[in-house]
Parts: C-alpha cells; sequence; structure tokens
C-alpha cells in the first residue's frame, strides 16, 4: 500500500510537469521551428553526400532513413529538461534544504519533474520532425517490433540521461559554477552518443570504445532501432542501459552522500 | 567627430576593463565557462574531422573551408559579445520590461552604452577558439593571418548589428526574446555549413532576412580569393545590417514606455 501511494506522489509530480510544459507554447513552436531547420540543413548535407559518392546506403542506411534517424535523435537530444541548472540552483540559492524536508525523495522529485517533461517535449518534437521529414524525404517503412523496440530503449535512455545532469548539478557543491560542465556534458552526449552521424561513419577504431559507453544508447540506439530495428542492438543496448544506470546510480548516490555532508541550513 | 570617436574608444575600453574585472571577481566560474565554449566548439570540429575522414570532398568544399567557417563564425561571435554582451539575448527582454529607464539618463548616446553594458563569458571561448582554429588547421601565411584578423572585426559587426536587430523587435512585437533567439541562432546555424549546400532562394535568404552569407560565406570567400573587391563587399554587408539595427532600434525606442522600475546598478 505504502509502495503505491509513494509511486502516486512521484507519477503526480510528472503529470502536473507535463501539463505546465503544455502550457508553454511560445517555446515549442520555437524548438519546433530551429528543429525544422536543422532538419532542413542535413538533408542538404546528407543529399550532398549521397550524390557525391554515388552510393544508395552510408553507415548502412538510405538517404530517408538517415533523415528519420536525425528525427529521433534530434527529438531525444532537444527534449532534454534542465535539470542541471535546477539542482545548481537548488543547492546555490539553498532551495535544497526546503526540498529535503519534504516527504519525497530529492533525487526521485527531479527525476519526475524531468521525465514529466520531457516525455512531452519528445512527443511534440517527434510530431513535428516526423512532419518535416514526410514532406522533405517521405514515409519509411516502419513494423511495429521495430516501434517495440523503439519504446522499450526510450525509458531508459531518458533516465541515463537524467543521471548524468543529475550528477552534473550536484558539482554546484565544489564548483563556482556547473554551466561549462552541463555544456561539456551536453556536447558528449552529442558526440559520442551518434547524434548527427551514426556510430558506423566514426573511425573504425573508435566505433567499440563508442559502442560500450552509455551515450550511444542515449541517442543512437533508440535512432536506429526506429529506422533500422534489430535485436541483437537491442539486446546489447539493454545490457548497456542497464549497466550504465547502475553506474550513473550508484555514483548519484555517493556523491550525494558525500555532498550531503557538506550542507549547511542557516534558519530563515 | 574624431574626438568624439576617440571618446567612444575609451568608453569602450573602460567599459571592457570594468566588464573583465567583474568577471574576475568569480575566477574560476569565469575560467569554467570560456573553457567550456572552447571545447564545445572543439565538439563540432571532431563531427567536421570525422565527417571528412569519410567524405573527403562536399560539393567542393574541404575540411580546411569548413574550419575557415567555424574560425570566422567563432571569432567574429566572440569579438561581438566579448565586448558588447548586452548585443547577445539582453536587449528583446530589456526592452520589453522596460529596463532601457537607467541607459536614458546618462550623458552617452543610449545605444552603445547599452550594447557596451556587460560582457558575456563564454565569448572569450569563442574568440579563442576562433583563431586557435584558424592558425592551427588552416596554417595561413601572414597576409592571410593579418586578413583573418581584419574580417573576424567585420564580422563581429554583423553579429552586433544582428543583436540589435533581433533584439529590438520587442518595440514592434512585445516581448519578443523567443523570436530574436531563433533568428539570431538560426544565422550562426546556417554559417556553419558549406554554402554551396543551398540553392536558390534559400540562397537569397541567407543574403538577406538570415545574414549568414555576411557572417561567414562573404568573410571565407574574401580569405579564398584574397580579392580587395570581396573584402569589400564583406565589409559593406556588415555597415547595411549594422545600420538595419541601428535603424531598427532608434525608430523603435520612440514606442518606448518606461517600466518604472527602481534598480541599483552596480
Amino acid at each position: 500500500m505504502n509502495i503505491f501511494s509513494d509511486a502516486a506522489r512521484y507519477v503526480w509530480i510528472a503529470r502536473t510537469s507535463a501539463r505546465s510544459n503544455l502550457a508553454y507554447a511560445g517555446e515549442v513552436i520555437y524548438r519546433c521551428s530551429f528543429l525544422t531547420i536543422i532538419l532542413y540543413i542535413f538533408l542538404r548535407l546528407w543529399t550532398a553526400v549521397y550524390e557525391g559518392s554515388g552510393v544508395d546506403r552510408v553507415g548502412g542506411l538510405t538517404l530517408p532513413q538517415m533523415l528519420w534517424y536525425l528525427v529521433v535523435t534530434e527529438a531525444i537530444y532537444m527534449s532534454a529538461p534542465r535539470v542541471a541548472s535546477e539542482v545548481d540552483e537548488d543547492v546555490r540559492t539553498g532551495r535544497l534544504a526546503v526540498h529535503l524536508i519534504r516527504p519525497l525523495s530529492y533525487v526521485g522529485g527531479h527525476l519526475s519533474r524531468a521525465m514529466g517533461d520531457r516525455v512531452v517535449r519528445f512527443a511534440i518534437n517527434l510530431m513535428v520532425g516526423t512532419a518535416i521529414a514526410f514532406v522533405l524525404v517521405g514515409p519509411i517503412s516502419l513494423s511495429w517490433s521495430g516501434i517495440a523496440m523503439f519504446l522499450a530503449v526510450l525509458p531508459a535512455a531518458f533516465v541515463l540521461d537524467f543521471l548524468g545532469m543529475f550528477l552534473i548539478g550536484l558539482c554546484a557543491f565544489w564548483l563556482e559554477s556547473t554551466s561549462g560542465l552541463a555544456l561539456i556534458y551536453t556536447r558528449t552526449v552529442m558526440m559520442f552518443g551518434g547524434m548527427f552521424l551514426p556510430l558506423a561513419i566514426y573511425p573504425a577504431v573508435l566505433q567499440p570504445l563508442l559502442k560500450v559507453l552509455p551515450f550511444a544508447s542515449m541517442l543512437s540506439a533508440p535512432g536506429l532501432m526506429f529506422v533500422s530495428p534489430s535485436l541483437p542492438l537491442l539486446e546489447e543496448s539493454i545490457v548497456i542501459q542497464v549497466a550504465g544506470v547502475v553506474l550513473f546510480a550508484g555514483m548519484v548516490g555517493l556523491v550525494q552522500f558525500i555532498a550531503m555532508r557538506r550542507l549547511f541550513a542557516n534558519g530563515g | 567627430m574624431f574626438r568624439s570617436f576617440v571618446d567612444y574608444l575609451n568608453l569602450c575600453a573602460a567599459y571592457l576593463r570594468i566588464n573583465i574585472n567583474a568577471q574576475l571577481e568569480y575566477r574560476g566560474a569565469f575560467y569554467s565557462q570560456v573553457a567550456a565554449m572552447f571545447i564545445n566548439d572543439g565538439a563540432w570540429v571532431v563531427f567536421w574531422l570525422f565527417f571528412f575522414t569519410r567524405f573527403p570532398v562536399l560539393h567542393g568544399w574541404s575540411l580546411k573551408d569548413v574550419m575557415s567557417l567555424w574560425a570566422m563564425t567563432t571569432a567574429g561571435f566572440g569579438i561581438a559579445y566579448g565586448l558588447m554582451g548586452n548585443a547577445h539575448r539582453k536587449l528583446a527582454p530589456a526592452i520589453a520590461q522596460g529596463e532601457l529607464d537607467l541607459w536614458l539618463l546618462h550623458p552617452r548616446a543610449v545605444l552603445p552604452h547599452w550594447l557596451l553594458g556587460s560582457t558575456v563569458p563564454s565569448a572569450w571561448g569563442d574568440a579563442a577558439f576562433g583563431f586557435v582554429v584558424y592558425l592551427g588547421f588552416v596554417m595561413p601565411d601572414a597576409i592571410h593571418a593579418v586578413t583573418f584578423v581584419v574580417l573576424s572585426f567585420v564580422v563581429a559587426v554583423v553579429f552586433v548589428g544582428l543583436g540589435i536587430a533581433t533584439g529590438s523587435l520587442s518595440f514592434y512585437i512585445g516581448n519578443a526574446s523567443t523570436i530574436s533567439d531563433q533568428w539570431r541562432d538560426s544565422s550562426i546555424t546556417f554559417a556553419t555549413y558549406p554554402p554551396t549546400l543551398f540553392e536558390g532562394k534559400v540562397k537569397l535568404l541567407l543574403y538577406t532576412a538570415i545574414p549568414a552569407g555576411f557572417i561567414s560565406y562573404l568573410p571565407v570567400q574574401t580569405l579564398r580569393s584574397m580579392s580587395i573587391v570581396d573584402l569589400l563587399i564583406a565589409i559593406a554587408g556588415a555597415l547595411i545590417v549594422l545600420t538595419f539595427g541601428v535603424g531598427m532600434f532608434y525608430f523603435g525606442l520612440r514606442r518606448y514606455e518606461s517600466g518604472n522600475l527602481l534598480s541599483m546598478n552596480g
């Protein structure tokens, strides 16, 4: 009973966050119009590549599949909430002390809010991206099993990214500003996650390393699962995601434990 | 006229010193932002390195050419918003919230004074990145290096003009922060991809409404051709963007309404 009521609290937070996100239509439109520009530029870029090299497939993908891959990876990347800066602000302003007296886990509360936020943003990005890709390159063939595999790796991709950003935010206990670190983290995810280039295009010597890092399972794995699903890739991605979540969650627990010992709350 | 120009240069130097000293009060944060932006830009270099390793030529453009685009854009951006940080993302919300009052009371012309009012710490990382990448990747001779420095200031003029134009939208349509950011970000995004990818009406757009052509295409073309005509066109383009921005600002200023804010400006 207790577990259910606890879970209901977090679900309620996620739901509230999702609803409040829907209220900010301006920001959503801004993000979508920027997505349009990115997709248009990459369509031009990849069209030049396919025409120039005279091949049907690059990195195992056709031109329409390449653009749809980009739709998915961009939709995931652009849906990321500003977890690091929120945690940073909690630490810097002392708001953290207020969070800690609530009957909620600090990480759990942030996770619920971030997931509610992200699901809405991702859904909108994906819808807009789908419409743009339809106009630019037309549809690609999708299968129910492929969509199921895509949906199977998506939640862990979001959770992994959340834990990474949360860790960065906790660094505010030691650093004057975490904004630089957050920028480096997002660029690391972008580059090593294969956002613009499928990992198959990266230099062969780097590919084994990139495949075992958690970043590829945040972007590349869902993107590939959507356009060109395969069971071995699904199995590989789930193993890496589980290991990544355990590792990141362990690091969050450890860093938070050390950080809380430095916390001083002065009335007010 | 000349004395007034020298006066403004002195004002610029004084503000630069004050802004940098203010940032150095939190030097850890300042240096980390500069370094992070340098690394952020470096991620794009890695992207293009991987890209050109696999596909060596893109519509006649090589890695060196694309690095020149990046170097030009980041150096110009860094100089513009390092010196005139208020032209970056601050004008639109300031107009909408009636925060120009303080600046209207100063004896100096309001726009240059406002522009110089702050620095963007990460912009210094962009500026450093631009010069390092150009020297490191393109390895220019002396004349190209000097032309690059001149052009980076020309591009900075474009960025300042663009910042004023996009921010001044708030005079006309209310709080234009979102659309202002979108306009500038679109220009920067287009500016970092080879112009040969775009054609027809889009190309026209890139030399008018989205001035990516003046941010990087024309300056890089100048570096490739070393033609004085191309240089003059790049300078003329930058002055047109700046004049347009300044015109939008002062025309819009007539519609400005005070926010009746009481604030301390330290």
